[in-house]
């Protein structure tokens, strides 16, 4: 089984490298590797021959070095744990993608798999979260346009006029449909709980909505 | 003891049909005044019901009890200083949510509460379904549906009153409204802190008053509170705003309105989604993005043809009537005498009250107008189609209205502010009223500009006067914004109520109430002022020997002269003279003070002309001769910038509450009626 195959933190490297040149341009050269890693040719060469011998790729010296279908697979999950990790870094903790790359490649290559797995897993739904609050976007009521609707999310304090629209029932989770705007673009029409409202743009723009 | 007097104050959201209530409730023995100070207005009725007599007090409609309006403080104070024995609050079925919310806070105020579900026909046809004995118990009131319009329930609400009127002692305290964990902590904390004896906790209860600090009540923080306690009400609202994230108000708020719909949702299922009423329909049509505007200039168009077209007739005959009074009252003496006391009569008293009657058709009409256009729910869409326009002069879509009425006359105008809920709002609109060109204008524009300009520009000079006022009114407004009257620029928040027909009795009944103040109020200070400007105009006498050998109009003139307005107008030459104004033309002018179109005739008694009108082709001809086409200019400017006539002083006084703001715009307008002619008569003389 692919998954039994153990490497140490550098051949996973190397694999790695081969990978992403392997994908880049097909055919590959120890030099290749050599530059892109940062080190000699001559220890590119030993660990070339030790991911050989454990039949990830094929090699042989003045040859073009290509991936075995198991060394493919090994790769991949290589890659994707480096990609989870550097996400997770910068998407979830908002770190620079340089710092989070070079996070990413101390880490991966001791990472348990079950924390491996939580990990991914809680990338994927927070991706996923992420999506859903892009399209279920948060507008200001006075975007929004005759027939949409929404809820409220938040009004920003300004004054008595925010006391006033809590007073007339635009609150927190109240639902808001725009019904039209004055013929002159301003005061637009609501309709909330039920009654219709009128209020300058001005105002409108205090009140965040989540667009439904 | 058997208590047969009962108080109960009504309140209710605007637009419930709480002053339909309050009509079917009391009938006709209602009494209309103002609220002490303000131009808020305050009615109270009463009506004999199975041995009681109930009073019946309208509190002004509010939304809610906050100060955030200066209705909503007056309905508080009511509450608190004449604390009635229950309240009855209109409710409309057809939009519970936001009208119980109301409710909420009248419980807090710990008062004994009745519900009138009003409009319950509307809502049942709506298809609400409601379950009324479940909604009283989850509120803790009785409840009572009505219809107000056409006075059904009314009986049961009346028994309803008594009863819980006589067994308000029996009644079990209602457990307060909880306002969550957080809150609640607050709220104690504050209440420990307010002193024992406090003289307001004693009226208004420690949980209310704990509540309005804790939201912030501008009325309630400056009441003098120790410095202790208004750092710790601070402190308690930063701990509220880190811990739920939002002002301790707009919780509450939320709040109420969470526990309204936790009750709703148990007594009440909106059985079909009610969403296109015939209310939408119409405003498809009335607020339509290209429709709607010419809709509504069309609809002006009607309120102000049946103004002053329907009334014109009816003035005519009421002038009509005076003058026959006045012939016989001057019958009483013989034919030659000459009589201070007939002159008072006839030309003082009778000519005073008549020039005010006058007004009266289309003073009624305009406010039949006004009341139905309030009434079926148009004036709220009027405001909303206008408030563009009206928000760049820091106004309200609503002063278009009024401002549009100036154009027949200022006084209706002037009155119909009354819409107006913003006190700086509505004063700057009144001060500004007058520049919009009134009716009784027009007679001089109709003189002079034939007198001095070719037919072909008769109709631009026209529209050139009205744009003068119409760009000055805008200046004005935007000027006292600024300065005078600064402030917030009143939040346009406005409900669109649902339109309704409109009940003939409550539209009479509005106009004549309105119309009756105009009556009683303005017509003894105008009446007043005429009888003063009679006397100037007639005093001192002259001589008869004077008199001797003149001709009738030549008698006038020198009699005109001799008056106090007459050495007046010749005293002010020297200061009418920048304007390009002689002293004949100042004497008019003080004359048109009464009435603008007075200048007229005026004008001819000084050019002894005798009767004359603005078709009189003879003064044309003497004015050409006498004043350049610019001095011409220059009388209609300043015709058109200075008070209209003394009524609108009195008018304004009226409105505005203080004769400070009354003379305030008299002079105003006088100053700037008289640095726009002088410059305009000098630069033109320069250029010309």
């Amino acid at each position: 089984m692919v998954q039994s195959v153990q490497l140490s933190a550098s051949l996973e490297d190397y694999l790695e490298a081969i990978f992403c040149l392997f994908s880049e341009k097909g055919g590959i050269r120890a030099k290749d590797i050599a530059r892109r890693l940062g080190v000699k040719a001559g220890s590119v060469t030993g660990a070339l021959q030790a991911l050989s011998e454990k039949k990830l790729i094929r090699y042989a010296p003045y040859e073009v070095i290509t991936l075995t279908s198991e060394g493919l697979q090994k790769a991949r999950q290589i890659v994707r744990r480096h990609e989870v990790l550097k996400e997770f870094f910068v998407e979830v903790l908002g770190v620079d993608e340089a710092i989070a790359d070079e996070g990413a490649c101390t880490l991966e290559h001791g990472i348990p798999k079950v924390i491996f797995e939580r990990l991914t897993e809680f990338v994927e739904t927070y991706k996923k979260d992420q999506v859903m609050t892009d399209t279920k976007k948060e507008a200001s009521l006075a975007d929004l346009k005759p027939g949409q609707k929404g809820t409220v999310l938040r009004l920003n304090p300004r004054g008595s006029i925010t006391r006033r629209l809590a007073d007339m029932g635009i609150g927190r989770g109240a639902l808001i449909e725009v019904e039209r705007v004055a013929p002159l673009g301003d005061p637009i029409d609501i309709k909330v709980r039920g009654y219709h409202l009128s209020l300058r743009k001005n105002e409108a723009a205090e009140i965040k909505l989540s667009v439904l | 003891m058997k208590q047969t007097r009962i108080t109960v104050a009504l309140a209710g959201n605007p637009n419930s049909g709480k002053t339909t209530l309050f009509n079917a409730l009391t009938g006709a023995r209602q009494h209309i005044g103002n609220y002490p100070g303000v131009t808020v207005e305050k009615k109270e009725g009463l009506r004999f019901y199975n041995g009681f007599e109930i009073k019946f007090v309208d509190l002004p409609g509010t939304y809610s009890l906050t100060a955030y309006s200066i209705e909503e403080i007056i309905a508080r104070d009511v509450l608190v200083a004449e604390p009635p024995d229950l309240v009855v609050h209109v409710v409309d079925s057809s939009n519970l949510e936001r009208n119980l919310y109301l409710t909420t806070q009248l419980m807090e105020m710990n008062t004994t509460l009745v519900l009138a579900f009003n409009m319950i026909d509307v809502a049942r046809r709506q298809g609400h379904d409601m379950d009324l004995p479940k909604l009283s118990e989850l509120l803790g009131c009785p409840i009572v549906p009505t219809v107000a319009s056409r006075k059904k329930g009314i009986d049961r609400l009346l028994d309803t009153i008594i009863q819980t009127a006589r067994h308000k002692a029996d009644r079990p305290a209602r457990p307060p409204l909880r306002y969550g964990k957080e809150i609640e902590q607050q709220l104690e904390s504050i209440m420990r802190l307010i002193p024992d004896g406090h003289p307001l906790a004693e009226p208004y209860g420690r949980r209310w008053l704990a509540l309005k600090l804790l939201e912030q009540d501008r009325e309630i923080l400056d009441r003098g509170w120790p410095e202790p306690m208004i750092q710790a009400v601070a402190q308690s609202v930063e701990r509220i705003k880190k811990h739920v994230g939002d002002e301790p108000e707009i919780v509450i708020a939320d709040r109420r309105y969470g526990v309204i719909s936790g009750a709703c949702q148990e007594a009440f299922r909106p059985s079909v989604e009610s969403r296109h009423t015939a209310s939408d329909a119409a405003d498809a049509v009335l607020l339509h993005r290209l429709l709607g505007l010419p809709i509504f200039a069309l609809l002006m168009y009607a309120v102000f043809a049946l103004t002053f077209r329907l009334g014109d007739p009816l003035m005519g005959w009421i002038e009509t009537a005076f003058e026959g009074l006045a012939t016989a009252t001057a019958g009483l003496w013989p034919p030659d005498a000459e009589s201070p006391v007939k002159s008072l009569l006839v030309d003082g008293i009778l000519g005073g009250v008549g020039g005010v009657v006058v007004f009266l058709p289309n003073i009624l009409l305009l406010f039949l107008a006004i009341a139905i256009i309030e009434d079926s729910g148009y004036m709220a869409r009027a405001a909303f189609l206008m408030d563009r326009v009206m928000h760049k002069i820091g106004l309200h879509g609503k002063s278009f209205i009024p401002m549009l009425i100036g154009f027949g006359c200022s006084i209706p105008a002037m009155m119909g502010t009354r819409i107006l809920e913003d006190r700086r709002n509505r004063l700057t609109t009144l001060m500004i009223i007058p520049l919009m060109s009134c009716g009784a204008r027009l007679p001089i524009y109709a003189l002079l500009i034939p007198a001095f300009f070719a037919p072909c520009w008769h109709g631009l000079m026209m529209w050139l006067i009205y744009m003068i006022g119409i760009g000055l009114a805008i200046v004005c407004a935007w000027l006292l914004r600024k300065t005078l009257l600064r402030g917030q620029t009143v939040p346009f928040v406005m409900e669109l109520p649902p339109y309704r027909v409109p009940t003939l009795r409550g539209v009479l009944l509005h106009m004549w109430q309105r119309g009756g103040l105009y009556l009683k109020k303005a017509g003894t200070v105008i009446l007043a002022i005429s009888i003063v400007l009679w006397a100037m105009t007639s005093y001192p006498k002259v001589g008869d020997e004077a008199l001797a050998g003149l001709s009738e109009e030549q008698a006038g003139q020198v009699a005109l002269r001799h008056s106090i307005a007459g050495r007046v107008g010749s005293a002010l030459g020297p200061v009418l003279r920048p304007m390009g104004f002689d002293e004949r033309i100042g004497t008019a002018l003080i004359g048109a003070l009464a009435a603008k179109e007075v200048f007229v005739a005026q004008l001819g008694i000084v050019y002894s002309m005798g009767q004359t009108d603005e078709e009189s082709e003879t003064l044309r001809e003497k004015l050409r001769q006498d004043y350049t086409p610019l001095q011409g200019f220059c009388i209609m400017l300043f015709a058109l910038i200075s008070a209209p006539c003394i009524a609108t002083v009195a008018v304004c006084r009226r409105e505005s509450g203080t004769w400070t703001w009354a003379l305030f715009q008299f002079a105003g307008l006088t100053a700037l009626a008289y640095g726009i002619t002088a410059v305009v008569y000098q630069v033109g003389r320069l250029l010309l």
